[in-house]
This record gives structure tokens, C-alpha cells and sequence, in this order.
């Protein structure tokens, strides 16, 4: 599986949504799913399929699709 | 009261706050903490009596941040003062600090009370003011309220008890931002005509923009009619000065992040 | 009843005890018509949000008022609702005490309270925010049923069990996020019945809440230098699990309890009163936070200062049981 594959899955598994859904829109609180719990849901989803630990301030600006993928190259995932 | 002087010293304050709540690195009440900012610069700039170089003085006017977790209001102006050194201001939030995410009752640092829970700090408001009474002192008694922290019923009870004390020496303070932790006070507990619930339980109530320095200080020394205590609803802003911030419920209790901390602090610049 | 698996477990974990809660009350709302859930608004802080989203009809936020939230739950329990309040465990359990004594004990209405934050999770909040004396406080009160949930699933599994028990009961919830497993998959859970973990032969440690995970990495270490320990889930400190008391007072030199609350008035106090009525029994080492108010700092900070960690338990129970 590609980095953008694994980055995909996590979101499609973590609010039950389609691949069509995942897109610039795509952000925190813009569907049900996608609230404080979901976020840290997400975030777990992250941590445990690249093997990271996120820092909080990262955690915090993880606002949306786009931004996760320009988040992520710091820990050296390039998507 | 010099307008410019008390304005500089909210303007220095509301720096400090971002400073503080940033380098502590761990979220902070900044919403509520902004939005007292004015009321306490001109409190501590100019209308308390005090001495900073005697925080027991028995006849210091004494105030009480009963909002407890307005603390980043409350510490920046004992720090704009001289109350508050800047090295004891810094260990904001680090362990066993003695400054915490509510005020821990210690003279020596100006602070009066213990708060933190919620309603408490109009009844020892009340207590004060009896005692300054019976000992013949003139010192007067400010209480500082949150507009939620008005759900209390313990509030009323001691609202009730100054009228029927006549306590014309003591000051209540709401900031009446229009939010508490879950949302718009509104939509939690609406409570109507709030300032008419005041003057029905006999309190001098005054209605002011909570951010208008000659607005609040004319409320703060404006004549007690009829040996009554005295209300000021201060209107105010949640998370005034930071325009991200204001009446954003989100910044009730939220962390700074780097980013957002040099994006707010453009905005004071 | 909920179904715990273990992905559900690893994941209540991470989002900790008070997400989990919120968690709970939503499986709760999907099969409970009856479900009626209150806060002080401390809603969004009690990890409800996803529940108050779905189920708007079955949530009432009373405001900053307790004393009002809990003769509310009392009208609508005595109605025929099954009634879950919640807010920071000293402004439940202590503003509205006599609201509690007087609703839950004295009439025994159907209340579950729910006590979020307890011990000392609020760190930096302070004193006025830690839970240290509620389970005192609770137990006190005739007719009232009280669980310091051991970890996440613990939660859900009190949570459900709440809910299917008639009569008034106090939840306390300790830990924060990335909450310790203890439970790593679904097991038998039952208000009142202490919980054996682990089998020891020379002494047993009583523990509940955040203390459980603790008590095990505690034994652990008495393994090493040779001291063979029980732990035992004490998760309903009222009523207490005799037996498991007989047990340990028969089989171990010394009784440790171990507590993320006062050292007067808890889990301890509660087994030194049951103990206390025989003769020739093994002393009791009572661990907890001091009679005191605390200095205030970050949640593993506080932990670590006052004694409730692995290591520390373990060198205190060295300590007792080499004098």
C-alpha cells in the first residue's frame, strides 16, 4: 500500500465515508463524524499506520485533508 | 483617570496573556480571560486602592476574582502593577507554581481568595463588606462574576443578602461575555432582562460597554442611591482583542498553538 | 448489555476516561428510550458531545447549577426515566450533596451520578477542581451504591451495568487520555463483586480506579524481590465485597489498599470497618493522597509526588513488610 493509500484508508475507515468525500472540503467539524472524538480517532489512525508519534501543536493544526497531507511530510511521510 | 494610561496597560496585558498561555504550553481559559482585561486594567490602573508595597494593608480595597478562571486577566494585571513580579508571573501553570488555572488565596501575591468553583465569591464579597462596616473602615469590596457563573443559586443568595445589608461598599462586577463553557448563556439558561433582575433585588445596576474605559469608570464611581450595593454589567466580548478569538466559544479553554500564537500576535502589533 | 471488543478497548483508551463516558451514553441512547442524561454545563468537558448531537431529545444541560441539576434528575427518575447526571467530581458531589442526600438517598430515586476528573486529573485547575474527598462523602450517604471504574472498559461495563441497576448510584471516574488497559477484552462484571486479577500468596492489594493498573505494575516489582502479591479490583467500594476482605485476611500477613483518593474516608476506610470487627487480623497499609490540600502541576507530576505510582507503591509496601 502507498503512503497516500494509508493516508486515504485511515479517513475512509475512521468516519465510515467514501473515497469520492475525501477532498478539499474535507474538514474538522464539516460532518458529524469528523468532531473531538473523531479527530483523536483519526489522529490514533495516523500514529499507528506510520509508526508516529504526533506532537499536540500538530495534533491541533490537523484541521483537514490537505492540511494532514503538509503535516505529515514532517515526520518524513510524503504523500 | 487618564483614558491613554489605563488603555496602554490593557494593551500591555492582553501581550502577556498570549505570552503566558503560549510558553506554559498547555491550554489556558483565554476567552474569558480577554475579555476581563479592560475592567481589571482600570481596576488595578486606577480605581482600587492599594498599596503594592504593603498587599496587607487593612485598608486596601479588596477585590475578588470569583470567575476564577479568569486568572490570565486577574495575574497580567498584578503583574502591570508591580504586585506580581515577572519571574513569579513566568511559573505560570509549572509544577507546584503558586500561580494555577485558579486563583490560590496568598496576600503576599495580592490574591484575596480561593476560587475556581463557581459561585463562591459574592458571599465572602459580602462577608468583607460587613466586616470593613462593623470596623468603621471605608475601604470598599469588588467581586468579579462571570455571567454562567450567575446559573449559581448561591449567587442570588448572596445578592439577596447585600440589599438586606445595605452594603453600599460592595461592588459586583458581571462580564457578561454571553457565553459559558457549553455554549451562548442564552441558549443554556436564559435569564431574560439580566440587569432588571438585579435592580429587583435592590442593587444600583448599571448597564456599560464592558471595553469602554470612561463608560466603566463613570459606573465605578457614580453615588450609591439609598445605601444600596452596587452592579456594574460590564458587556463584553469573549476573547476581546484577538479577533480569531472573539465570541468563538472554542477559546473557553484551548491551547495556543505556535502558529496561532504569532498570527494573534500580529494582531495586537 | 454492550458489547466490548478489544479495538473498541484500545481505542476508548486512547481517548480516555471522560471521551469514554460519552462513548458509553451513546451505546446507552441507541436501545434506552428511557435515557435521560444531565449535565451542569459540562456537557462538551464530560465527552457528551457526540451523544448530545444524536440525541438532542435525551440531554438536558441545566446550566452552572447543580443543586438544581440533581432535584431534576429526581423528578424525572421518579417519573420513570433512568436518569445519568454528570459534572467535575467535587461539584457533584459536595455543591449538591444534600441535593443527593436528600433525592437519592433519603427517597432513593433511579440517579446515576457521574463524577468526571476525580482524584487528580484537572492538574493545573487546582484544588477547587480535584475529587479527593468524593467517595468519603458518597459512601456516607445510606442507600447509595458507589464504583471507582478500574479503566476504560471498566467505564463502559459500570456505564451499562448503571443503567440495568435500580437504585441511586455515584460513579467516579479517574485518568485522563491514553488511559492504562487493565481489561484487554470483554469480561464478567457485576456492581458489588470484587474482582480477583491476580493470585498471591503472601499479600493482597485492594485497589480501584486509575490504582488497579498501577497495583499490577506494583506486584510485578514485589515478584522481584520476592514478595508474592494478589490484586484485587475493589471497583464498588459501597456495598463492599465482604468476601474478598475474608479471603485476604485468611490468606496474606498484611492487607495493602491503594487509592487515587484521601486517605480518610475511602476504599481504605471502607475495608479497615469491615476488618476492624474481627480479631488476630493482618495489618492494613492504607495508600492514598494525604489529608491535605495538594500542590498542583501536571496529572503524572502529581502522581509521582504523592506516592500513587507503581514504583512507590511498591517501596512502601517493602518498607511495611520487612518491619
Amino acid at each position: 500500500m502507498t503512503n497516500k493509500e494509508k493516508y486515504n484508508k485511515v479517513f475512509i475507515e475512521t468516519f465510515s465515508i467514501d473515497e469520492s468525500a475525501l477532498n478539499d472540503d474535507l474538514s474538522y467539524n464539516t460532518i458529524p463524524s469528523w468532531d473531538s472524538v473523531g479527530h483523536m480517532t483519526l489522529i490514533a489512525g495516523f500514529e499507528d499506520i506510520f509508526g508516529i508519534n504526533m506532537e499536540t501543536d500538530d495534533i491541533i493544526d490537523f484541521s483537514s485533508y490537505n492540511k494532514g497531507i503538509e503535516l505529515l511530510t514532517k515526520y518524513g511521510i510524503e504523500l | 483617570m487618564d483614558k491613554q494610561s489605563i488603555e496602554n496597560i490593557s494593551k500591555i496585558m492582553r501581550r502577556r496573556i498570549l505570552d503566558i498561555s503560549y510558553s506554559c504550553n498547555i491550554s489556558t481559559h483565554l476567552g474569558g480571560g480577554l475579555s476581563i482585561v479592560d475592567i481589571l486594567a482600570l481596576l488595578y490602573g486606577d480605581v482600587l486602592k492599594f498599596d503594592p508595597e504593603n498587599p496587607f494593608w487593612d485598608d486596601r480595597d479588596r477585590f475578588i476574582l470569583s470567575k476564577g478562571h479568569g486568572v490570565l486577566g486577574f495575574y497580567s494585571a498584578l503583574l502591570s502593577v508591580g504586585i506580581l513580579s515577572k519571574e513569579k508571573f513566568n511559573t505560570f501553570q509549572t509544577n507546584e507554581s503558586d500561580l494555577i488555572a485558579h486563583p490560590v488565596m496568598n496576600l503576599s501575591l495580592g490574591i484575596e481568595s480561593s476560587n475556581g468553583s463557581l459561585g463562591h465569591g459574592l458571599s465572602m464579597g459580602v462577608g468583607l463588606a460587613i466586616a470593613a462596616k462593623k470596623k468603621n473602615r471605608d475601604n470598599k469590596v469588588y467581586v468579579l462574576l462571570g455571567d454562567g457563573e450567575c446559573n449559581e443559586g448561591s449567587v442570588w443568595e448572596a445578592v439577596m443578602s447585600a440589599s438586606h445589608f445595605k452594603l453600599d461598599n460592595l461592588i459586583a462586577i458581571v462580564d457578561y461575555n454571553r457565553f459559558q463553557s457549553d455554549g451562548e448563556c442564552r441558549t443554556i439558561l436564559d435569564t431574560g432582562a439580566f440587569d432588571e433582575r438585579w435592580k429587583s433585588f435592590g442593587w444600583d445596576t448599571y448597564s456599560v460597554d464592558g471595553h469602554n474605559i470612561e463608560d466603566l469608570y463613570n459606573a465605578f464611581i457614580a453615588k450609591n442611591s439609598d445605601s444600596r450595593p452596587k452592579v456594574i454589567i460590564a458587556n463584553t466580548v469573549k476573547g476581546k482583542g484577538i479577533t480569531f478569538m472573539e465570541n468563538n466559544n472554542d477559546w473557553h479553554h484551548n491551547r495556543l498553538t505556535k502558529s496561532l500564537y504569532e498570527k494573534a500576535l500580529q494582531e495586537l502589533t | 448489555m454492550i458489547e466490548i471488543t478489544e479495538s473498541d478497548i484500545k481505542q476508548w483508551s486512547r481517548l480516555g476516561s471522560r471521551a469514554t463516558f460519552g462513548q458509553a451514553i451513546l451505546l446507552l441512547a441507541k436501545y434506552r428510550n428511557d435515557l435521560m442524561v444531565l449535565s451542569a454545563d459540562l456537557g462538551k468537558s464530560s465527552g457528551l458531545d457526540r451523544f448530545i448531537n444524536s440525541y438532542p431529545e435525551k440531554f438536558l444541560n441545566i446550566g452552572i447549577a447543580e443543586q438544581n441539576m440533581i432535584g431534576v434528575a429526581a423528578g424525572l427518575a421518579k417519573e420513570g426515566y433512568v436518569v445519568f447526571v454528570s459534572s467535575f467530581a467535587p461539584f457533584i458531589s459536595m455543591r449538591a450533596s444534600e441535593q443527593i442526600r436528600m433525592n437519592m438517598g433519603y427517597m432513593s430515586l433511579n440517579v446515576k451520578a457521574v463524577a468526571i476528573g476525580s482524584g487528580v486529573s484537572m492538574a493545573f485547575l487546582g484544588n477547587s477542581h480535584f475529587g479527593l474527598e468524593d467517595a468519603a462523602i458518597m459512601r456516607s450517604i445510606p442507600n447509595m451504591t458507589v464504583v471507582t471504574p478500574a479503566d476504560c472498559a471498566e467505564i463502559v461495563k459500570t456505564v451499562s451495568a448503571a443503567a440495568e441497576y435500580e437504585g441511586p448510584m455515584y460513579i467516579r471516574l479517574t485518568g485522563v487520555m491514553n488511559n492504562p488497559i487493565v481489561y484487554r477484552s470483554d469480561y464478567e462484571f457485576s456492581i458489588g463483586k470484587a474482582i480477583k486479577l491476580l493470585t498471591g500468596t503472601d499479600i493482597t492489594i485492594f485497589a480501584n480506579g486509575t490504582m488497579v493498573y498501577e497495583s499490577l505494575e506494583a506486584a510485578k516489582i514485589l515478584e522481584s524481590k520476592g514478595i508474592s502479591a494478589s490484586v484485587v479490583n475493589m471497583h464498588t467500594i459501597k456495598p463492599i465485597d465482604n468476601q474478598a476482605i475474608d479471603q485476604a485476611m485468611t490468606t496474606s500477613k498484611i492487607i495493602v489498599s491503594v487509592e487515587e483518593h484521601s486517605v480518610v474516608g475511602g476504599l481504605g476506610s471502607a475495608i479497615a470497618e469491615y476488618k476492624t470487627r474481627f480479631r488476630n487480623t493482618p495489618a492494613h497499609l492504607i495508600i492514598g493522597l494525604p489529608d491535605e490540600f495538594l500542590k498542583t502541576g501536571e496529572y503524572k507530576y502529581l502522581l509521582e509526588k504523592y506516592g500513587l505510582v507503581a514504583e512507590k507503591i511498591a517501596q512502601k509496601i517493602i518498607e511495611n513488610y520487612e518491619s
